[in-house]
C-alpha cells in the first residue's frame, strides 16, 4: 500500500458532487464504499480514497420529523424530515427527505437522492457553500 | 469486533470518600466557579477534609463560559496546589470516567487525594434558545454532512428512537414511563431542578420536538456542579464517611455520528458493561441500584438492553412490566436523573455517582433502597456511542 498523504478532502468531495454527480467516497484499494468522508478507509486504512459516482438509491433506515429548529436558518424548513438512508451501496448516511408529507414516511420506503443541481432547495449551508444532497421518495 | 474482556484489568485500589452538589436548577447569582465551589466545599465537609488535603484536581470542559484551560481555571480559583491535574472530555461519559482517572492517579500513587469536580450555569447564562442552538451547533453532527441537515441534539437521538420502535415494537407510552419514574424520584430529591410530579399523558401530550421525542423525552438544562474525592483505602480509614471501593470500570466507544452507524439501536454500553462485570467478577443480578444515564428517555431503554438487564429491544416491555422505580426489583437513577434532577452539561453524569454513593452509605433518605450493596453507575456520551460503566460496591 502507497502511504499517500494527500487525502481526499471535504472540499475536493463536495466539488465531485457539483461537477460529476452524486457520489460516495470508495477506497481504491479495496473497493469498499464509506461514508462520511474519512483520511483513511475504515475498512483497510489506505488513503487513497476517490468520490465514485453511485446510484444514488436507497432504503430509509430511520428517520426524525424536526418540528422545533435548531437555528433561525432552519425555521422556514419547519416541519421537515431528517434521514437515515441505507444506500445500495452499503454506506448509510444522514440526509433530509423532501416532498413527502411527514405522516406518510415509513421506514423501509425506498428514496433516491434529488438532483440539487436543479432544484430550490430548502436550506444552503454557510459552511459548504452548496446545499447538501437530499433525498426523495424513489418513482420505481 | 473480537472482545477481549478484561483479562489483565484488575480493580483499582481507591476509594470514594466525599461527595457534594451545589444547588441545582435556577442558579443566577452564582457563575461556573462559584457552582464549582459551593459543590467542592460540601464534599470536603462531607469526607471531613479541607483543601489543602487535595493534591490533585480533575474537572471537564464548559460550553457557556469560556475558559481555555479548565484545570487551571479550577485549580486556581479553588485554592489548590496539585501535583496532579487534567481537564478531562469523554462528553457525557465524563463523570465515570473521572472516577476511573481519579483512582489510576491515586492507585499509582501519582497523588493522594483528588477533588473531581464540573459544573456551570447552564441555564441562568444564556436563554434557552441559545443553549439549544449552541449544543446543535456543537459538533455532535457532523458538522460537514449532517449538522446541514438541520437536527437537534435530540433528533440524533429521536434518529435511534424510532428505529427501536419499528424494530422492536417499542411505544411511545414505554418512553414516557422513564419520565415519569425519573419525576417521582426527583420529588424526593431535595436538590432536584423539578419536583411536580408529571403522568403519562402530561408526557404523551407535552409538545412534539423531534419525533417520536417530546419536550418531556428530553432532560432539562440546569444550572448546577458536582463534586466527590477519591483517595487510598490507607487515607479512607481515618475519614468521616464509609469509603466506597470502585469494584469494576469499563469503555466502550461504538460509533462517534449516528447518521453512518449501521446497528443505532446497539450502542458501545455493551462492551462498556462487559469489561466492568468482568473486571468486578459480577453479574447484572448482583445489582441492586443502576445509576444509568438518562439525556433522554430512549437512552434508559437501550442502556437496560446493552448493559444485560435484559434482552435486546426487551426494555421498553422491562420498564412498563417490572418498572424502574424505587419499589422494582432493579431501581434505577434513584435521585431522578437528567431528565428531573437536573442537567448542567459534562456535569450530569457525576450526580449518577454520587447518588450511588448516597445508596451504598444507606444516605439517600426517602429514595434509599434497602439492603444496597452493589451499584452499577452509567455514563454516555456523544449520540449513544461512548460509554463508561462503574461497578461500586462498600468499602
Amino acid at each position: 500500500m502507497t502511504a499517500t498523504m494527500n487525502s481526499l478532502n471535504s472540499h475536493q468531495y463536495w466539488e465531485s458532487l457539483r461537477t460529476k454527480g452524486f457520489c460516495l467516497p470508495q477506497c481504491q484499494a479495496c473497493k469498499e464504499f464509506h461514508f462520511y468522508l474519512r483520511p483513511a478507509c475504515p475498512a483497510c486504512g489506505s488513503a487513497e480514497i476517490e468520490p465514485v459516482v453511485v446510484s444514488g438509491r436507497g432504503q430509509l433506515y430511520s428517520f426524525s420529523v424536526v418540528y422545533r429548529a435548531p437555528s433561525a436558518a432552519f425555521e422556514k424548513d419547519v416541519p421537515y424530515v431528517v434521514a437515515i438512508v441505507a444506500t445500495d451501496e452499503g454506506p448509510h448516511l444522514m440526509t433530509r427527505l423532501v416532498g413527502v408529507k411527514p405522516e406518510d414516511v415509513a421506514i423501509g420506503m425506498r428514496v433516491s437522492v434529488k438532483d440539487w443541481r436543479t432544484s430550490n432547495l430548502p436550506t444552503e449551508h454557510p459552511s459548504i457553500g452548496q446545499a447538501p444532497p437530499l433525498f426523495e421518495r424513489a418513482i420505481s | 469486533m473480537s472482545l477481549k474482556t478484561g483479562s489483565r484489568r484488575q480493580p483499582l485500589n481507591a476509594a470514594i470518600v466525599g461527595i457534594g452538589e451545589s444547588t441545582v436548577g435556577r442558579v443566577p447569582h452564582l457563575d461556573a466557579l462559584g457552582l464549582q465551589r459551593m459543590a467542592a466545599v460540601n464534599a470536603l465537609a462531607d469526607a471531613g477534609l479541607t483543601f489543602a488535603d487535595i493534591d490533585g484536581l480533575l474537572t471537564t470542559p464548559i460550553r457557556v463560559e469560556n475558559w481555555a484551560m479548565p484545570c487551571g481555571v479550577v485549580s486556581e480559583g479553588l485554592g489548590i496546589q496539585a501535583r496532579y491535574l487534567a481537564t478531562l472530555d469523554v462528553a457525557g461519559a465524563s463523570g465515570v470516567a473521572m472516577a476511573h482517572h481519579a483512582a489510576m492517579a491515586v492507585a499509582s500513587g501519582q497523588c493522594e487525594t483528588v477533588l473531581c469536580v464540573a459544573g456551570q450555569n447552564m441555564l441562568s447564562f444564556q436563554s434557552r434558545g441559545d443553549a439549544v442552538q449552541k449544543m446543535a451547533d456543537a459538533g455532535w453532527a457532523h458538522p460537514d454532512f449532517e449538522a446541514p441537515h438541520g437536527p437537534l441534539v435530540p433528533t440524533l437521538y429521536a434518529l435511534a428512537a424510532q428505529r427501536h420502535m419499528h424494530e422492536y415494537g417499542t411505544t411511545p407510552e414505554q418512553l414516557a414511563q422513564v419520565a415519569v419514574t425519573m419525576r417521582e424520584n426527583a420529588s424526593l430529591n431535595p436538590f432536584a431542578h423539578k419536583k411536580d410530579l408529571i403522568s403519562l399523558a402530561d408526557v404523551m401530550q407535552s409538545r412534539m420536538i423531534t419525533s417520536p421525542l417530546r419536550m418531556l423525552d428530553c432532560a432539562l438544562v440546569s444550572d448546577g456542579a458536582v463534586a466527590f474525592i477519591v483517595t487510598t483505602p490507607e487515607r479512607a480509614r481515618d475519614l468521616r464517611q464509609t469509603p466506597v471501593k470502585l469494584l469494576g470500570h469499563g469503555y466502550g466507544h461504538s460509533h462517534t455520528y449516528i447518521g453512518d452507524y449501521k446497528n443505532v439501536t446497539t450502542t458501545g454500553a455493551v462492551r462498556s458493561g462487559q469489561e466492568a462485570f468482568a473486571m468486578a467478577g459480577l453479574t447484572p443480578r448482583d445489582i441492586d441500584v443502576a445509576q444509568l444515564y438518562d439525556c433522554f428517555t430512549i437512552t434508559v431503554l437501550i442502556e437496560l438492553e446493552d448493559l444485560g438487564f435484559c434482552a435486546k429491544g426487551e426494555g421498553g416491555h422491562f420498564v412498563q412490566s417490572q418498572g424502574i422505580g424505587l419499589k422494582s426489583p432493579l431501581p434505577v437513577t434513584t435521585h431522578g436523573g437528567l431528565l428531573s434532577a437536573g442537567h448542567p452539561g459534562l456535569a450530569g453524569g457525576m450526580f449518577h455517582l454520587t447518588e450511588g454513593v448516597r445508596q451504598l452509605r444507606g444516605q439517600a433518605q426517602a429514595r434509599q433502597v434497602p439492603k444496597t450493596e452493589v451499584v452499577l453507575v452509567h455514563g454516555n456520551g456523544g449520540i449513544i456511542g461512548l460509554h463508561s460503566t462503574l461497578i461500586l460496591g462498600k468499602g
